[in-house]
């Protein structure tokens, strides 16, 4: 049963990263819009994530529950020592999320749009920066796990673990990621003259993926990161993240010939990949603390729990995912069907 | 202010926040769904306009809910990281329930946000009441994992450690069905008025009375009901908490001395310093029928507990005495309703109007009361007679900058909604298919 919940975890965090990362990107590519491309895409980014919106962030809620329910060792290390960076991430969920709601259903279109507009487009971007951050911080080995609060400064306990340049160019890999995710989508979902718009920003959004995961990758190993000593050491994080970079040639031929599904298969691929690699690498020492790596499996919960869990996992997912699937077909997210 | 205070006064704060919003996000789809069979049915197109107007208000209530509550679910941790160690596996099942359920209603409220001439029209209507019916399941749910923490179960408590986690025991906890019941008939009258005020202003001010007046009569329905069983979910759940939380019970009715046949207080003053409440109503006897059906029953009084478990009698006594004042006085307003229904004279009558407006409020002012008895009657335990609050608080300082920010930015949401939903009644009166 074990196996189930990890698998939902995985799941529901390649889920996340996929659907609220396009979501994000979305808000990033608007953000660095012309302005009159910058309408075009608010409509588009409306039409195509309107429906799925709510159930695209939905899956942060599930992975957290999943954490502290099964994991909650794990969980409690996380919360503790990362409670800065995380209501940071929270303050951009609450700001975009009302000026997501905000900009399409007041009642009256008028100045108050431009602030909405504004909102929706930062709190896109520095979300998800956040968002890298905290995943940055729990590999970047500065996190310092103690009893004796009053040992160590408050600078080393609750700042350090997250503000340093391996976590901060994380966030920004992450970030570009988004954004890339969200061209990509939003090439299909253009009409022809706004498609080559799109085009140009994931040509963009692929080379600065690139170079943030360079920049990532060469900052860890000139300092020596556990994680990127790791994951270079790792055969099967190396071959994956290859193959992620090999799609890439594809990929910008498919993106040439404008041929959405295959451009989208590559896209949520690569991520896939690379999260999948990044997992790989570490697993199951998910956190990496100055001293010592902390595997999720040390701090499972019971066998009761873990069964429980695994059971209305199960269930849950037999209820949303057909209902899922269903939702993203009607409103033709996806139209491998119709192909 | 410590930190301890600071982050209790956050999660009081979001809490207070999230559950206008929640209920309303629960309620109002039934509303929006009566409104759309009546259009279905009658093909009047007022009730479409209804409709559509009362969707937009879900859609921003649904996404303030979904954000205030996913700061909550990070804020369980980041403020109470010793509470959700422990208490996490134990009451995950109610959580993990409450995601799937969070989720079908996500998932439903697409569909019908999104379905108006796109799916068929029943399905498309159906998808409206699977909005609501999640709604109310996810609130049960995690009204359930509150229950657990008055009234701990579904684990053994050995040596400080929480062995044999039975978390189906733990979901099911004697205190989940009472508190469910009443959470639920609470989201329904508080949104019932409230909703039911918003248009009865309307009428008053004469703008697009025929409308509003459709809007009102759906809208107290839901809420008269409710308020009319109210009271009698109330005193089961007094009931009890007589059982099993009798120290909280002390303190709802400021009862400092353990006596037979103990006499109810109505309003008044505490003084916590002389043990003693002035200037109250005293019932003979009533407090010990109310409590145990039994008129010489013996009622504990908070002297029988030691200081450091009792919560702060003056806040539970004054919320409760708000509550169960509000909680009277809509169950006559509700009767009066019902009444009006035979005696149409009543609704030509603006003073009907004005009443109802001035009531909007009072079941949200109620519904709060009430949870600040069942929370700081709580107190000092965050699980009760297991884990004080003050062993569960984060070690990390300065919670009281976290407090701040939390609270300018609910503020400014609070003001933002509201300013969103005068536009929409704007909208509504200024548009032309009425
Ligand atoms: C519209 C709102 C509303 C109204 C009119 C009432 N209540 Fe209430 N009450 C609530 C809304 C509420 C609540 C906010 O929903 C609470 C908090 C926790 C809970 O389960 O329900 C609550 C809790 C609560 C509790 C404590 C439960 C606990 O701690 O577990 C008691 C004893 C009562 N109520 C009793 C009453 C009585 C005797 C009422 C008679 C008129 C009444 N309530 C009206
Ligand atoms: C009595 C208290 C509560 C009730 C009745 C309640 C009910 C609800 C309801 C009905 C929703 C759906 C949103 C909507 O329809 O607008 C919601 C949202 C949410 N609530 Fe609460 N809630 C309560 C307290 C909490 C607490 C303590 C937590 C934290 C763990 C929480 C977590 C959430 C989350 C994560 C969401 C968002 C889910 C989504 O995206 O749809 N809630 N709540
Ligand atoms: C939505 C309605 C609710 C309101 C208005 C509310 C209000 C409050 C208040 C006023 C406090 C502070 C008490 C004090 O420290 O004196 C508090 C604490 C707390 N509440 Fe609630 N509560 C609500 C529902 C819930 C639910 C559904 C849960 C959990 C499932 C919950 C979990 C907590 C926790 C963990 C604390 C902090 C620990 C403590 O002070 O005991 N609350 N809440």
């Amino acid at each position: 049963m074990l196996y189930v919940v990890l698998f939902f975890l995985v799941f529901s965090l390649l889920l996340y990263v996929v659907l609220a990362g396009a979501d994000f990107g979305a808000g990033i590519v608007e953000l660095f819009s012309s302005e009159k491309n910058q309408q075009i895409t608010k409509k588009t980014v409306y039409r195509v994530m309107g429906p799925v919106w709510e159930a695209n962030h939905i899956w942060i809620i599930i992975i957290m529950v999943i954490l502290w329910v099964g994991f909650p060792g794990f969980y409690n290390i996380l919360v503790l020592y990362l409670h800065i960076p995380l209501t940071l991430v929270l303050l951009g969920i609450t700001l975009r999320g009302v000026a997501f709601v905000f900009r399409h259903y007041d009642a009256y279109k008028d100045k108050s749009q431009i602030l909405y507009d504004w909102m929706f487009r930062i709190s896109s971007l520095v979300t998800p920066i956040f968002l890298g951050m905290t995943f940055g911080a729990m590999i970047s080995g500065n996190i310092t796990v103690t009893d004796n609060y009053e040992t160590l400064s408050f600078y080393d306990l609750f700042i350090a673990p997250w503000c340093n340049g391996f976590s901060f160019f994380v966030g920004l890999f992450f970030a570009a990621l988004c954004a890339f995710l969200a061209s990509v989508l939003l090439i299909g979902e253009a009409n022809e003259v706004e498609r080559a718009i799109y085009v140009k920003k994931s040509r963009i959004a692929t080379i600065t993926v690139i170079i943030l995961g360079f920049v990532v990758l060469s900052y860890g190993y000139i300092n020596e990161t556990t994680f990127v000593i790791h994951f270079i050491k790792n055969p099967y994080a190396i071959t994956l993240a290859a193959l992620s970079a090999l799609l890439i040639l594809p990929l910008l031929r498919s993106i040439r010939r404008a041929r959405k599904v295959t451009t989208r298969t590559f896209t949520g691929l690569q991520v896939v990949l690379i999260l999948i690699a990044a997992l790989i690498a570490q697993y199951p020492n998910l956190i990496i603390t100055s001293e010592s790596e902390i595997s999720i499996l040390e701090t499972v919960a019971t066998d009761s729990v873990i069964k429980v869990l695994g059971i209305t996992l199960i269930i849950g997912g037999l209820v949303i995912l057909p209902g899922l699937f269903h939702l993203l077909k009607s409103f033709k997210m996806i139209k491998i069907f119709e192909q | 202010m410590d930190n301890l205070d600071a982050a209790r006064l956050q999660m009081a704060f979001t809490l207070i926040f999230h559950i206008i919003f929640a209920c309303i996000g629960m309620v109002m789809p039934f509303f929006m769904v009566v409104a759309h069979k009546k259009w279905l049915n009658t093909k009047n197109p007022i009730y479409l306009t209804l409709t559509k107007s009362w969707q937009k208000g879900v859609a921003i209530f649904f996404v303030t809910g979904a954000v205030s509550g996913t700061a909550l679910s990070f804020e369980l941790g980041l403020l109470w990281p010793e509470f959700m160690k422990h208490a996490g596996p134990i009451i995950g099942m109610p959580f993990s329930l409450e995601g799937a359920a969070f989720f079908v209603e996500a998932l439903a409220l697409g569909f019908y946000l999104y379905g108006w001439n796109k799916l068929p029209e029943k399905f498309h209507w159906f998808t409206g009441v699977i909005v609501g019916i999640s709604g109310v399941a996810s609130g049960i749910l995690v009204v359930s994992a509150n229950g657990w923490m008055n009234a701990p179960s579904g684990f053994d408590y050995i040596n400080g450690e929480f062995l044999n986690i039975d978390p189906v025991k733990a979901l099911f906890n004697p205190a989940w069905f009472t508190q469910a019941l009443h959470m639920t008939l609470a989201a329904f009258t508080a949104t019932g008025f409230a909703v039911a005020g918003i248009h009865a202003f309307q009428v008053y001010k004469k703008r697009q009375a025929e409308l509003h007046k459709k809007a009102f009569k759906i809208a107290i329905t839901f809420g008269a009901i409710a308020a009319v069983l109210q009271p009698l979910s109330g005193d089961l759940s007094a009931k009890d908490i007589a059982e099993r939380q009798p120290v909280k019970l002390a303190a709802m009715e400021a009862h400092y001395h353990t006596e037979k046949g103990a006499p109810l207080y109505i309003g008044g003053i505490v003084d916590n310093e002389k043990q003693e409440i002035s200037y109250k109503i005293e019932i003979p006897k009533a407090l010990s029928f109310l409590a145990f059906g039994d008129f010489n029953a013996e009622v504990k009084g908070l002297n029988d507990f030691p200081e450091d478990v009792r919560p702060n009698v003056a806040i539970v006594h004054y919320a409760f005495q708000i509550m169960v004042g509000i909680g009277t006085l809509l169950l006559v307003v509700g009767i009066l309703f019902f009444i009006s229904l035979k005696k149409k004279t009543w609704w030509q009558n603006n003073r009907f109007w004005l009443l109802f407006t001035i009531l909007a409020p009072m079941g949200f002012i109620a519904l709060e009361a009430g949870w600040i008895v069942t929370e700081v009657g709580r107190q000092p335990w965050i699980i009760h007679n297991i884990m004080k609050t003050k062993d569960a608080v984060t070690p990390m300082p300065g919670m009281i900058y976290s407090f701040y920010m939390y609270v300018i930015l609910y503020t400014v949401l609070t003001i933002a909604v509201t300013w969103l939903m005068v536009r929409q009644i704007k909208f509504l009166n200024n548009s032309k298919s009425v």
